[in-house]
């Protein structure tokens, strides 16, 4: 490319620029489309952005680049970021966001004339397609970069991307897309995914900048009274207080947003002249109180701010020269990340603190240090035909435009997650958005699109309405408004938890102690607590993430005494000793067996290094495998380092035995049967439910009485649908995405694999074991209900009488 | 006339049985439920109506039944009234045989077009001091009350962060509010008040829950 039209640009800023960001120009202004892997910083920005500008410089009006983003709270960023060059080489161009938060002002500016540049979101996008004259706006497009691709692929959104992207390139043949991701194992799907039926062709760019990073972790003082097993931690907060102090401004993350309200609690407790200097950042804070935060980073104004993944995308904090991780870093991609945050200055360093929660974590952090160094990075798998989403494009389709069945075929199976769909898949869902067809007889009346001249169209007003409210695949449990009486709100939460409190009682969120004064319909109205109790901390659903393959495995290999010498192993190694003592210390090349009794009965820990979730889809297997041959009641419990089982007796096995529990033969029945995959699914369906637009979405704040002899519940729907259409696909897609989310079925086939190849030690104990403790500790903890209802009433009405009884009989002895 | 206060058994099926009179009393149907979503365009398949009805046949053969009330909301909503609802719902009448009553519910307004002859009245009140209506709110007087409306939930924690969901049948006072009977209608959750007696269905039989296991 030549350099002259960029010369200003780089001439204005003093600055050079780098390899990869002239290869990627050059790739560019050949026509080719690709995926730029790079590290955050200002560098990709700039490489996948002023190739299309430079080309467009002299174009009249009208749209010629869409940069999509995966968060709405990062379009104002990316937004300050794009209009300083587009301000220097083409002034009098304008560059604009349309997300979900965009005044309706702008909005309907917007939906006239369309700027040079629009940046949005996927759920933006797809509202924009149902828009027809928007294929007429976007005449001219050149180029489509879609920004932090790691983080949607895999997702439904991602595949919603996709599907968009389909739609823009029979639009514009000529289009190039453009991608930008973080490091992942596995960057060559992440590309054919984004680029569809345009991959040939297509080239992968990388910045090879090594950025150094540094991952260090925090070392208790007092390692022989650290614990062995628990989530919370805050027993280091002294020494974690002292490490914000040394840095200028801290960012702090936790793993789930309980436990960031509560590091936040502690941190003021032990510092509480930094009360003005804190904040806290968690998805269900108010848009505010998150804008405080995000400031506050920005100016360098906070000493710290306590955070969970909602800040591990995108924005620049400059100030921020320390990161600290609390707990698991539960994968190597998502500790590079999140150090990542730090050290944006020129020349400096990015680094990462951990602080382990318990003692196992030390090896979790040097394991993490390992594999980051080895570049040995998780990949994300993109997902197959979810068929929610493809109904709910050609909804959408349907609605832009009047389409063709056969065309459209053509444009859907273009996109990655859709090669291979089936005549009866795609039939189904003709007939899911039309009018039944033949698959959907039990569905006399239906109609959604009309079918004319071989076309399908929506052009109902009422159902276009419901379309677009419906757009976007996020879904979460009903949300509970937190606010004052004077109507200043504090977040959100689930119903769940703040159906759980009583009016009166004390709660913490939002770094406040917290008295409920009622709950009505979807707002909780609070006051500040008086008293100085402590109240129960706001908990989310949210997954608890496992630890992923890469760090189990790179955890393994330096228990079983890999790798250079490190704080971490020397830390933790007089606990390491009581478990070679007592037994050996687990690795992945051998599966370890601990057999122990108490005064509870017989235990049998394994130790597969495979994650919790794969940990408790074995554990359920085996135990159901055991249950069904010898008919003892089982009770389990998993982590991520391996599970257990309980039980009075029966426990006693040879290797033969074990391994034959453990067979792969028979899998998927067996768990099927033993995991109530019923109600998981039926867990499942709400998302599928609403993106499929089974479940009508109503504005929140806005009561449609119209709509309410509509509203249905997810789980009753699952039921109808069972009961009188078992074939539905939708319901299918539900059991094999519970499989995968629930269970991770692929990587526990995997594993039981593995297992079946590797030898096995069977260990009699005669204490519990530094590694058998935690999931011992671990069995009063909440499992998956088991068994139906009257089962489980039953259950409880037994242990309600033995309780009054043993309560009778104290009385009368 | 009986001048004593009849006997009221709760059945494990959601419904009253009052045996002096061998009157069954159920709520809350919501007939032609699926229809009306497939009418604004919600893919949801048919089945729900026919299986509703065939259940009605059966606790009507079941208990010898001489007399059925529903206590408001047979139909969900007007757009749900289709010609085939209407045939399957002569048809039922024909085939139970017994007097059928309807005490009108706020989704009944389609009631006063049906094409088939349906017994619809304000309230109803059953022998001795018993009244039927829907809406709880409606209840007077120191009558004893069955109604419908809320479809009652109650939910029952289990301790351990999760929790069973079951329909029952709330007593409040002098009224009893019934599950809702209809294959396809939802529940919803209720917050038991002091004095309230709470019946859930437990395979065979209807027991009541101590008040500790309530949440």
């Amino acid at each position: 490319m030549s350099r002259s039209p960029l010369q200003p640009f780089f001439d204005a800023k003093g600055w050079r620029p780098f390899d990869f960001q002239k290869e990627v120009w050059e790739a560019y202004l050949s026509g080719k489309s690709g995926l730029l892997h790079a590290p955050t910083g200002q560098g990709k920005t700039l490489a996948v952005y002023l190739g299309p500008l430079v080309e467009s410089m002299g174009d009249g009006g009208g749209c010629r680049v869409l940069w999509l983003t995966p968060l709405r709270a990062l379009a104002a960023d990316t937004l300050r970021a794009l209009r300083e060059p587009l301000e220097v080489l083409a002034p009098g161009k304008e560059a604009e966001a349309r997300t979900g938060d965009t005044p309706t002002a702008l909005r309907a500016r917007l939906r006239k004339k369309l700027p040079h540049t629009l940046v949005t979101t996927p759920e933006s996008l797809s509202l924009m397609l149902t828009h027809g004259e928007f294929a007429e706006k976007l005449a001219g497009l050149r180029c489509v970069i879609v920004d932090e691709w790691h983080e949607l692929l895999g997702t439904k959104r991602g595949v919603q991307t996709e599907l968009c992207l389909s739609r823009l390139r029979a639009w514009f043949p000529g289009v190039r897309i453009w991608g930008l991701s973080a490091t992942l194992g596995n960057l060559t799907d992440a590309r054919r995914a984004l680029m569809g039926s345009a991959f040939e062709g297509s080239v992968e760019v990388t910045a090879d900048l090594k950025k150094p990073i540094v991952i260090e972790t925090l070392i208790p003082r007092e390692m022989d009274r650290f614990p062995w097993s628990g989530h919370i931690g805050t027993r280091l907060v002294g020494q974690v207080a002292d490490e914000i102090e040394k840095a200028q401004v801290t960012l702090l993350f936790t793993n789930t947003r309980s436990q960031t309200e509560i590091w936040f609690q502690e941190l003021c407790a032990v510092r509480p002249k930094w009360k003005e200097q804190m904040a806290m950042h968690h998805g269900s804070l108010d848009r505010a109180e998150r804008d405080h935060a995000e400031n506050g980073l920005r100016d360098g104004s906070l000493k710290c701010v306590v955070a969970t993944s909602s800040l591990d995308l995108g924005v620049d904090f400059s100030p921020v020269d320390q990161v600290i991780q609390v707990g698991s870093p539960k994968g190597v991609a998502r500790l590079l990340q999140r150090a990542g945050r730090s050290g944006h200055q020129p020349g400096s360093v990015s680094r990462i603190l951990g602080v382990p929660t318990h003692a196992m974590e030390l090896v979790e952090f040097a394991a993490a240090r390992d594999a980051a160094l080895a570049r040995n990075v998780e990949s994300r798998v993109p997902l197959r035909k979810p068929l929610d989403l493809l109904v709910q494009h050609l909804v959408t389709c349907a609605i832009g435009a009047p389409f063709e069945a056969d065309m459209m075929r053509r444009e859907i199976e273009s996109c990655d997650a859709f090669v291979g769909l089936t005549d009866e898949e795609w039939h189904w869902a003709l007939g899911f958005i039309s009018n039944g067809g033949a698959a959907l007889a039990a569905y006399p009346r239906y109609q959604k699109a009309r079918i004319e001249e071989g076309r399908y169209i929506v052009d109902d007003k009422r159902l276009i309405l419901q379309h677009r409210l419906s757009i976007g695949t996020i879904s979460s449990d009903p949300a509970v408004s937190i606010k004052f009486a004077n109507g200043h709100t504090l977040g959100t939460v689930e119903e769940s938890f703040i159906s759980k409190i009583k009016p009166g009682s004390s709660l913490v969120f939002a770094g406040k102690q917290l008295t409920l004064v009622r709950f009505h319909q979807r707002t909780a109205t609070v006051k500040l607590s008086t008293r100085k109790t402590k109240g129960q901390v706001a908990i989310w659903g949210g997954s608890k993430m496992p630890l992923s393959s890469e760090l189990s495995h790179a955890m393994a290999l330096r228990l079983q005494g890999y790798g250079d010498p490190v704080v971490e192993m020397k830390a933790v190694e007089p606990i390491l000793a009581i478990q070679r003592r007592w037994s050996r210390v687990p690795s992945d090349e051998v599966l370890l067996v601990e057999h122990a009794r108490s005064r509870e009965g017989e235990h049998l820990f394994f130790y597969p290094f495979a994650g919790r979730l794969v940990h408790e889809g074995l554990a359920a297997l085996v135990a159901f495998r055991i249950s069904r041959e010898s008919g003892v009641a089982i009770h389990t419990t998993q982590n991520d380092y391996g599970f257990s089982l309980t039980a009075q007796r029966g426990l006693v096995l040879d290797e033969e035995e074990i391994r034959f529990y453990l067979r792969e033969e028979g899998l998927l029945d067996d768990l099927l049967e033993c995991m109530n995959t019923a109600e998981l699914a039926r867990r499942q369906f709400r998302e599928i439910a609403r993106v499929s637009g089974l479940i009508l979405q109503t504005p929140p704040g806005q009561k449609n009485r119209s709509q309410r002899e509509l509203q249905s519940s997810a789980s009753l729907l699952y039921e109808v649908l069972h009961r009188y259409d078992p074939g539905n696909l939708l319901l299918l897609q539900s059991q094999r995405e519970i499989l995968e989310k629930q269970l991770e079925l692929t990587r526990l086939t995997e594993v039981i694999r593995r297992l079946h190849g590797i030898p096995m030690h069977l260990v009699e104990t005669a204490n519990l074991t530094p590694m058998a403790f935690p999931l011992w500790a671990d069995r009063l903890s909440a499992t998956l209900p088991a068994g139906d209802a009257a089962s489980r009433l039953e259950i409880m009405l037994a242990s309600l009488n033995t309780a009054a009884d043993s309560i009778r009989n104290h009385t009368e002895a | 006339m009986i001048r004593h206060f009849p006997t009221i058994r709760l059945l494990p099926e959601g419904v009253v049985f009052l045996t002096d009179t061998a009157t069954l009393v159920l709520a809350d149907v919501h007939l032609g439920k699926s229809a009306a979503f497939r009418a604004k365009g919600l893919p949801v398949p048919e089945g729900d109506s026919a299986r509703d009805f065939q259940r009605l046949l059966e606790l009507s053969a079941r208990h010898h039944a001489a007399e059925l009330v529903i206590a408001g909301d047979l139909f969900h909503a007007p757009s749900g009234i289709t010609p085939e609802l209407e045939g399957a719902l002569g048809e039922f009448l024909e085939s139970i045989g017994i007097p059928v009553t309807l005490v009108i519910g706020n989704h009944d307004s389609g009631v006063s077009n049906l094409g088939v002859k349906l017994r619809a009245v304000p309230h109803l009140d059953l022998g001795y001091r018993v009244r039927v209506i829907h809406d709880p709110a409606h209840a007077s007087g120191d009558l004893m009350h069955l109604s419908g409306h809320w479809h009652p939930v109650v939910r029952i924690p289990d301790g351990k962060r999760t929790s069973l969901r079951l329909p029952c049948f709330l007593l409040r006072g002098n009224t009893l509010v019934m599950p809702a009977f209809g294959s396809f209608t939802g529940g919803a959750i209720i917050r038991p008040e002091v004095g309230d007696r709470i019946f859930v269905a437990l395979r065979d039989e209807v027991i009541e829950l101590p008040d500790r296991l309530i949440g």
